[in-house]
């Protein structure tokens, strides 16, 4: 399927980012097309939390653009992005341990105080078990609940993106694969997702694309099946 | 009996201001990231401001409280910027800059009030405002209507604080920055902006006890700021840096044992006791009795 | 001698060496703030042992630096590695507990003070000469000992510490013992400034050893440069001086000044106008000059 008469809903071009003297990110461009699902896969360190951090706004730009929805966010920082439209579900820490469930949601509304009631329901239509622990203080759910609560969280302020760093760390196969399923559905339901992960092989599995990022650059790209049929690819991060 | 229960409530009316001010100092460490020494010296030059213009309105009470608390806010967010610029360093925040930036505004606000106001001596608050009258007499014991003020007023502003911090949409954001100002940002939470709210909350509450203490002790000095600053910083290590629960618990503590001892110990003995616990509690417990926050 | 010019000349050196007394611990981020507690304990004890127990000056001096380095170690043992907060929290309990003891002990004439040391040496000349000597042959030793220190091993790490603590523990330093160090030797200069800074005036009282001294010594480091020891050798002299040559009424608000002046120093030039760079800069500068006149005179020859 051709993708070139679509206008993508982010791009990034020619982006450098660096932390002192460390070049984290060097000339990486990418794209990411409205209800895809577009995975960046790479080793720890490669550079993935980086790029997710810098579309959201967090880290200043040594160079290029990050255009999202037709309109320039470089520089920008990240509240007004995610009042724009993205959002990030960070990696192992996108949950405030000390508060309750109700009260993360709730800071995921921030910005947008209006329709929070319906957004509850929504949320909790979504993840029962959250429902049921509403007014348990965070720290006290699983790794796969908290993260459950991170992508609710996340849903909370009506995003059209979203970006997930790393959603499989530190949970169980079977939570994995919960929670990946709830990303497919998400994305049924409309929000693109552009996601990070080490385990490629369930990431690109339900991806429609990726690109493999190494010590800061792209190395490959191209559709989930072709990266899932390279032999590089399999060699370095499926464990073939 | 009865003379201990006049100093427990006295020292109650003296704690609840304590727990005033720690409170406000946690909110600015907690949320705006700086530790600021001399927020009582603020809290004491706003108390000079209320009795410039009790002075210039003939006593005017509304006008005069009003005053106090404005010059408070407005000192606490023109010193934002200052350790706005002075915290950031390369990217990390430097709170040793912010104590030696703090320590220099207290070290102006002390020495201007010692050469303006009243050629530097002690200024007296009218009886209207300082509470001087009894309002209870219970066989040998007078409640002052300062006391009640004080304790009522600092009963219902803490009681405002954490609903603040624990109903409120902004109080929510002050909540996720004070535990983890990074994963705040990536939320979304705009780190700058909130952080001036805390600066005008802390600003608030200030003023508010500047009025309080104005009642409670019914004159200012330009030492009381520093004498005061210690007190407050006794409280917040002893109670554990940033613990607002246990600030709450250590100031009540703290001000009725100060008000007992007062009782049978002469003159500044009684400030020493704060000292001395709060030497041992930091040589012994160095987080604090209930554990520090940041 | 004239009065005015002695006055100056000591004052200034006890500047200089409590400033250091301060920049030393400040290597390792410490605001040791006990130091001035340190000045009233040994200040007040060495008038004691001079006035009521007729001890000779030298040993009351010798005291007041044992005392001093005592106090520093024994402290230090708990807080030799505390955070900054909380080392500056203990410096401001000493201060005030032993401002309170002080204030209530007759002995040492409690709110009153003491006056009327007698002179060292016999007469007022030289008194002023001896105190003279003994502060600038001070200022040398110290001088010259911090910048052993600070050109050491020892130095270097004590800015790994500054810079950053838990990379300076992973390089292996001790920032425990590191920082008893620097402690106890701050405490006993501050020991001994504190004796002579009594025995300029010839009388000790509370109001030389305040919080406003606080102020004033970190005025000194701090727009002088607490990277290097010689911001406070050039900065003391100058913030102790000018206000002398202004008229009163401006001298009146000399602390507000000082205080302005620490705020743009931090805001604008933290690093404060003597940092470590302007000192290499004119060593190369001199070693240039040096060089360029050995060359000349190779020529010559």
């Amino acid at each position: 399927m051709s993708n070139d008469a679509r206008t993508p809903i982010l791009k990034v071009q020619h982006l450098s980012v660096s932390y002192g003297h460390v070049n984290a990110l060097k000339d990486v461009s990418l794209e990411v097309f409205p209800g895809e699902i577009v995975v960046l896969i790479g080793a720890n360190g490669a550079g993935k939390t980086t790029l997710l951090e810098s579309v959201l706004g967090v880290n200043p730009l040594r160079s290029g653009s990050v255009v999202f929805e037709g309109r320039e966010i470089s520089g920008l920082p990240a509240d007004r992005n995610v009042r724009a439209g993205i959002c990030l579900v960070p990696e192992g820490r996108g949950v405030f341990a000390s508060m309750t469930v109700l009260d993360n949601l709730l800071l995921g509304a921030h910005h947008n105080m209006r329709n929070v009631q319906s957004s509850l329901l929504r949320i909790f239509e979504w993840f029962p078990i959250l429902a049921g622990r509403k007014k348990q203080v965070a720290r006290t759910l699983s790794g796969g609940e908290r993260q459950m609560l991170a992508i609710g969280r996340a849903l909370m302020s009506a995003p059209r993106m979203i970006l997930v760093d790393e959603p499989s760390i530190g949970l169980a196969p079977i939570v994995v694969n919960d929670i990946f399923s709830i990303l497919k559905r998400l994305n049924r339901e409309g929000y693109t997702i552009l996601l990070s992960e080490q385990n490629a092989n369930k990431a690109l599995k339900c991806a429609h694309r990726g690109y493999v990022l190494e010590t800061g650059t792209v190395a490959l790209s191209g559709t989930a099946e072709r990266l899932l049929s390279d032999p590089g690819v399999r060699e370095a991060y499926l464990g073939a | 009996m009865q003379g201990f229960v006049a100093q427990v409530i006295n020292g109650l009316s003296l704690g609840s201001i304590y727990v005033l001010l720690v409170t406000g100092f946690n909110l600015l460490l907690l949320v705006a990231m700086i530790i600021h020494f001399s927020y009582p010296q603020v809290v004491v030059f706003s108390m000079y401001i209320t009795w410039i213009v009790l002075q210039l309105t003939g006593n005017n009470l509304v006008l005069g409280i009003a005053a106090g608390i404005a010059s408070s806010i407005a000192l606490n967010l023109l010193s934002a910027p200052l350790f706005q610029k002075v915290m950031m360093k390369r990217g990390e925040v430097d709170i040793n800059s912010t104590m030696v930036l703090s320590m220099g505004i207290g070290m102006i606000i002390t020495d201007v009030l010692s050469h303006t106001f009243n050629k530097g001596l002690p200024i007296a608050f009218p009886d209207q405002l300082a509470g001087n009258t009894p309002l209870l007499r219970v066989g040998l014991i007078s409640v002052l209507t300062g006391q009640i003020w004080s304790l009522a007023v600092g009963i219902v502003a803490v009681s405002a604080v954490f609903l603040i911090l624990y109903k409120t949409r902004p109080g929510r954001a002050f909540r996720a920055i004070a535990e983890d100002p990074n994963g705040a940002r990536l939320v979304g939470i705009p780190l700058l902006r909130t952080g001036l709210a805390s600066y005008a909350l802390s600003g608030i509450l200030g003023g508010i006890i500047a009025v309080l203490l104005a009642m409670v002790l019914g004159s200012a000095s330009p030492g009381l700021g520093e004498q005061v600053a210690h007190k407050v910083l006794a409280v917040s290590i002893i109670a554990g840096l940033g613990n607002l629960a246990g600030g709450l618990v250590v100031g009540l503590i703290l001000g009725i044992l100060e008000a007992i001892v007062q009782g049978y110990i002469s003159g500044t003995w009684s400030d020493a006791i704060a000292f001395v616990i709060m030497l041992v509690v930091i040589l012994v417990k160095p987080r604090g009795l209930f554990g520090s926050k940041v | 001698m004239p009065l005015p010019l002695y006055y100056y000349l000591s004052i200034t050196a006890v500047n200089i060496l409590m400033s250091w007394a301060l920049y030393l611990p400040y290597r390792v981020a410490h605001l040791h703030f006990i130091t001035i507690a340190n000045m009233a304990i040994s200040g007040y004890a060495a008038g004691y042992l001079v006035m009521s127990l007729h001890v000779p000056f030298g040993w009351a001096l010798a005291t007041g630096f044992i005392l001093g380095g005592l106090i520093g170690y024994v402290v230090s043992r708990f807080i030799g590695d505390a955070p900054t907060f909380a080392v500056v929290i203990v410096g401001f309990t000493f201060i005030f507990i032993t401002r309170t003891v002080i204030q209530n002990l007759p002995a040492v004439g409690g709110t009153m003070g003491m006056f009327g040391l007698p002179n060292i040496g016999g007469n007022p000349e030289s008194h002023r000469v001896i105190i003279l000597a003994i502060l600038y042959a001070m200022v040398v030793v110290v001088g010259w000992l911090i910048h052993r220190f600070d050109h050491s091993r020892l130095g270097r790490a004590a800015s790994a510490v500054f810079v950053d603590p838990d990379l300076a523990a992973s390089l292996g330093i001790n920032r425990k013992k590191l920082g008893m160090l620097v402690q106890t030797a701050s405490c006993t200069i501050a020991g001994g400034s504190g004796v002579l800074y009594g025995f300029i005036y010839k009388s000790f009282h509370l109001d030389f050893f305040t919080f406003a001294l606080v102020g004033i010594f970190m005025t000194v480091i701090f727009v002088g440069g607490y990277a290097t020891l010689w911001g406070t050798v050039v900065i003391a002299p100058i913030l102790y001086g000018v206000p002398l040559l202004l008229p009163s009424e401006i001298q009146e608000w000399r602390v507000v000044i000082y205080g302005a002046l620490l705020i743009l120093v931090l805001v604008l030039k933290p690093e404060g106008f003597i940092t470590p760079r302007f000192v290499r800069s004119i060593e190369t500068f001199l070693s240039g000059k040096r060089r360029k006149r050995n060359i000349s005179l190779k020529e010559v020859t």
